[in-house]
């Protein structure tokens, strides 16, 4: 896959001034794990409930007025639309003041930015998803997208790993994709607790584990940096080329829209050529950049 | 001023530094890119060391270097930069071992700005500017200009109290006499003019100089006394001052950055220098050293076997401050 | 398009005459640094000082500091008030070749992908009447990418200094009817041509700094990753703002909220990648070492400009390097870049 085939990206909100929010109520607050928390919103306005789509991969800058704004993924799928999730991890000002909001609270959301995942390109193939602690955000929007439109896609494969069992995330959606016969589930922690009887490893080694094969595969990886510098070699080693495997990155973002200058990796912007990339795209700035 | 001898004797003592591995690396000046500016030379390659310069534009103090440069170093230091050092080895920020102090008598470094305004021609149209004995002569086309050297200084030179440094390892000529011996007053003319100003007045030029503040914090990443990691305007939880460059919040760090200093400060001038749109920086932060001496009788960088200013504490302390 | 001239004791008339139209904003230095500012209606004596400023007219668009849009909070929860985006007329006048480019560079990024309302606003009603430089710095190197002293390319009107006139060639409709509405300039004959052509000769022959800056976009590629070198190149950097503050064509903005009492702004203002916090995340920071915030600095310019855009996103003012406060230098940097083989070494 190369950079103009994935950082396509469909403009919803172009209209207007791009930097105003739109409001949003926060409907539930689901606790995750001890940092991290998933918030269903809605929009205020109506007609914007009805009209708003997104893409799978796409995020979106969430703020509370007068603290700041951070992007975050959208973690649910364009093709369940009661409401938007995202999950927020508990990691400085405007995080830990998102997680003192009760429900019914309003924040304010932009987007949805950046480009998505690839659907043309990914259908007909295997997909393995590898995700580490809430890298399984992001994969989540396109896992279920790809469950609710299953005979699309070839195998499923989910290896998804967290420090502990505490730190699973989204274990509803484990168990659910689990019991999913077309799915298969490999989940594993780092260290294990008294409770813990599943696995225990490195999600890289895990993934070498399961093996998946490589032939007519895609690679869909997300998670803490050091996850997936590891990863990328595991899933060479096990026969994927780099134009064979995505993923999607974070940085550091303010104005979401290429334009603030911050997020880049090369010349690539996460925000506006990404937050999906292949592989192939970022190997030259990977090491030194990311 | 020797100058010729003085840069022939620290180019022969830099390569014996490095030859003989008593230091990793050498930080001095060279000459910069432009006319009649040097630059800071930082190298631990032998063949660097023929660029070495001394001469009446090394305005640089290179202290600021020390606290992010690992291994033993062999810095070049004037007065002014010697009683930074001084201040960071207080603080234990830099230890005695690790340095090899090759201080430079200074009798002053000539102001640019200062040299254009009596020229009347800018930097890059001046043809020559030399020392003579008691006065610098500026040749531009078709004429020669005198001046007496008090006209062309750097404002703190002419308040130098340590044109030669006190610590050092080598030093590289002559002890130089101050010229701030008679030209103190000269160097606190600006000040005085803004304390001479009813209050209102102060601040209103204040909320105007800091109205073009950028906040690009040259001045507090040109100072050697700023050598916190994580800066207070940094800090996002509380955020004490938004980033936003408000005349308020510049005002704000401006001063709050003198009080964290204070007591390392040595009005070396470098801030005030560095400021791109040319704030009076050194207004504030020579006031805040006149008080540091006036309230605790202490000047910066004089002694290093004596703990720093904010790290003690006096019974007979003046107390005035709190109001 | 027309030609013509005016002598330069005319200039106050002039500007008068056009400030009926347009807000005025020439170089001044009233404020203790030169940028541009509101004309006052009467002084040109800024002719005799003016090189150029210190604050870029990147100011004028992407101001240092610029509220978005304000808000406040009731029982009934958040209200955003969206700004009034007018488009003020500005005649920007005396720009130099290079600042007028810079904008031009500005405005691909600027109108990329989304559009930004705040600076698009600003440069829709804004009319640029360039000034031909006559006495480039030491540290101007505009030759070397691909303009002059006398580049007209980005301008509406261009002025060129001839003795005791100013020689006026029009270059877009804009800059035309800027012409035909003024009744102080007269037709240029052949004589204020040439002398204008001698003073755009003498200022390209002044114009001692160069840079070769062939396949520099690919030669930074293959740098990319020799440590050594960027590591040796950026000791004596402090991480200041100033040559990306100071920069006609550097970009990045931060963005902060300020809420009191119930009531706040969003704004933006100009941040840096020199900065250690500018990408820090959480988890860790990709930048913490200041050579790798140089190296992003030189290649965004040199290489990631260019490789988005095709051209390089530096106009050679210099200003970066009079400024600096340790006289760090961009053209010394990449002239010393080691070549393909050396770097393939390092790796």
């Amino acid at each position: 896959m190369t950079t103009a085939d994935i950082s396509h990206h469909p403009k919803f909100m172009a209209k207007g001034n791009v930097y105003l929010p739109h409001l949003a109520v926060v409907e539930r607050i689901i606790d995750e794990t001890g940092d991290t928390k998933t918030f269903q919103l809605n929009f205020k306005d109506e007609k914007l409930r009805n009209d708003f789509t997104f893409e799978s991969g796409q995020f979106g800058m969430l703020s509370i007025l007068g603290i700041g704004e951070a992007p975050f993924c959208i973690s649910s799928s364009p093709t369940r639309r009661e409401h938007l999730e995202c999950s927020i991890r508990k990691v400085g000002r405007l995080t830990r003041a998102l997680h003192r909001l009760s429900e019914g609270a309003e924040i304010g959301f932009r987007g949805p930015y950046g480009n998505s995942f690839p659907l043309d390109l990914l259908e007909g193939k295997n997909l393995i998803f590898v995700g580490g602690g809430i890298g399984l955000a992001p994969l989540r929007s396109l896992i279920w997208n790809a469950i609710d439109n299953r005979d699309r896609y070839g195998n499923i494969d989910i290896v998804y790993g967290a420090r502990s069992p505490a730190d699973l995330c989204f274990t509803y959606d484990l168990e659910a994709w689990d019991k999913d016969k077309t799915v298969n589930v490999a989940t594993t922690v780092d260290a294990g607790d008294d409770s813990w009887t599943g696995r225990v490893g490195l999600v890289p080694v895990v993934l070498e584990e399961v093996e998946p094969p490589a032939k007519n595969s895609v690679a869909i990886v997300c998670g803490p940096p050091i996850m997936i510098r590891f990863t990328f070699p595991a899933l060479e080693r096990l026969g994927f080329t780099p134009e064979q495997i995505l993923t999607t990155l974070e940085k550091r973002m303010k104005c979401g829209i290429g334009k603030c200058g911050r997020c880049n990796i090369g010349n690539l912007y996460v925000c506006r050529d990404g937050p999906v990339f292949s592989y192939a795209q970022i190997k030259d700035f990977v090491s030194s950049e990311y | 001023m020797k100058y010729g001898e003085m840069e022939q004797k620290l180019r022969r003592e830099a390569r014996a530094l490095l030859k003989e591995g008593r230091v990793d690396i050498i930080i001095g000046f060279e000459n910069g890119s432009l006319k009649f500016t040097t630059t800071p030379l930082i190298t631990s390659d032998e063949a660097d060391i023929d660029r070495l310069v001394i001469n009446p534009f090394i305005n640089n103090n290179l202290s600021v270097f020390l606290t992010e440069t690992k291994g033993r170093v062999g810095i070049v230091v004037k007065g002014c930069d010697s009683r930074s050092l001084v201040s960071l080895l207080q603080d234990n920020k830099v230890t005695r071992d690790d340095v090899v102090i090759l201080g430079i008598p200074c009798p002053g470094i000539i102001d640019l700005d200062k040299v254009e305004q009596l020229a009347g021609k800018e930097r890059d149209e001046i043809i020559d500017i030399s020392w003579a004995e008691a006065s610098v002569v500026v040749a531009v086309e078709g004429e020669r200009k005198e001046f007496p050297i008090q006209e062309v200084l750097y404002d703190n030179c002419l308040g130098c109290e340590l044109p030669t440094p006190k610590e050092y390892d080598i030093l590289l000529g002559e002890p130089a006499s101050s010229i701030g011996v008679d030209n103190q007053a000269d160097s606190l003319t600006k000040i005085k003019q803004l304390k001479d100003k009813p209050p209102e007045q102060r601040w209103s030029y204040w909320r105007n100089e800091f109205n073009r503040c950028l906040r690009c914090y040259a001045c507090r990443n040109i100072c050697p006394a700023c050598f916190c990691k994580r800066c207070f305007v940094e800090e996002s939880e509380p955020q004490w001052l938004l980033p936003v460059p408000k005349w308020q919040d510049n005002l704000i760090f401006q001063v709050t950055r003198n009080i964290h200093v204070v007591g390392r400060c040595t009005d070396c001038g470098e801030c005030e220098r560095a400021c791109p749109v040319n704030i009076p920086l050194r207004s504030l932060s020579r006031e805040m050293y006149q008080i540091a001496d006036e309230l605790f009788h202490y000047k910066a960088g004089m002694d290093k076997d004596i703990p720093p200013l904010m790290a003690t504490y006096e019974i007979t302390d003046s107390e005035d401050l709190v109001k | 398009m027309k030609k013509h001239k005016i002598k330069k004791r005319d200039l106050a008339k002039l500007l008068s005459e056009w400030s009926n139209e347009f807000t005025i904003l020439t170089p001044s230095r009233a404020e203790g640094a030169t940028k541009w500012t509101k004309w006052d209606g009467v002084d040109t004596t800024f002719l005799d000082w003016y090189r150029n400023t210190t604050v870029p007219p990147k100011a004028l668009f992407l101001p240092a500091m610029e509220e978005m849009f304000s808000f406040h909070r009731d029982k009934e929860g958040y209200h955003i008030e969206a700004p009034l985006l007018d488009t003020p007329k500005q005649l920007v006048f005396g720009i130099r070749p290079c600042d007028a480019r810079s904008l031009a560079l500005l405005d691909m990024t600027f109108r990329d992908a989304y559009e930004d309302p705040y600076y698009l606003a600003k440069r829709e009603g804004a009319v640029l009447v360039g000034l031909a430089c006559t006495r480039p710095y030491d540290s101007c190197f505009c030759t070397s990418l691909g303009s002059s002293p006398d580049d007209s390319s980005h301008v509406d009107l261009l002025l060129t200094d001839i003795g005791d006139e100013f020689l006026m060639e029009a270059i877009t409709d804009k800059g035309n009817k800027l012409l035909t509405s003024t009744s102080f300039t007269e037709t240029a004959g052949k004589a204020a041509e040439t002398r204008a052509k001698e003073s755009k000769e003498t200022a390209y022959r002044k114009v001692t700094r160069k840079i070769n800056v062939e396949g520099v976009k690919d030669r930074l590629l293959s740098c990319f990753d020799n440590k050594d070198y960027w590591e040796k190149v950026a000791l004596k950097c402090i991480s200041c703002g100033i040559c990306t503050f100071l920069c006609p064509t550097c970009y990045c903005f931060d963005i902060n909220d300020e809420f009191i009492k119930n009531h706040g702004e969003r704004f933006r203002n100009w941040d840096s990648c020199a900065f250690p916090l500018y990408t820090k995340m959480p988890v860790e920071n990709p930048r913490p070492e200041k050579w790798q915030r140089l190296r992003q600095k030189v290649c965004h310019k040199y290489e990631f400009y260019p490789m988005n855009f095709d051209v390089i996103g530096c106009t050679g003012c210099g200003r970066c390097i009079r400024l600096c406060p340790v006289n760090w230098d961009i053209t010394l940097a990449l002239t010393n870049l080691p070549a393909k083989a050396e770097c393939e070494q390092e790796k």
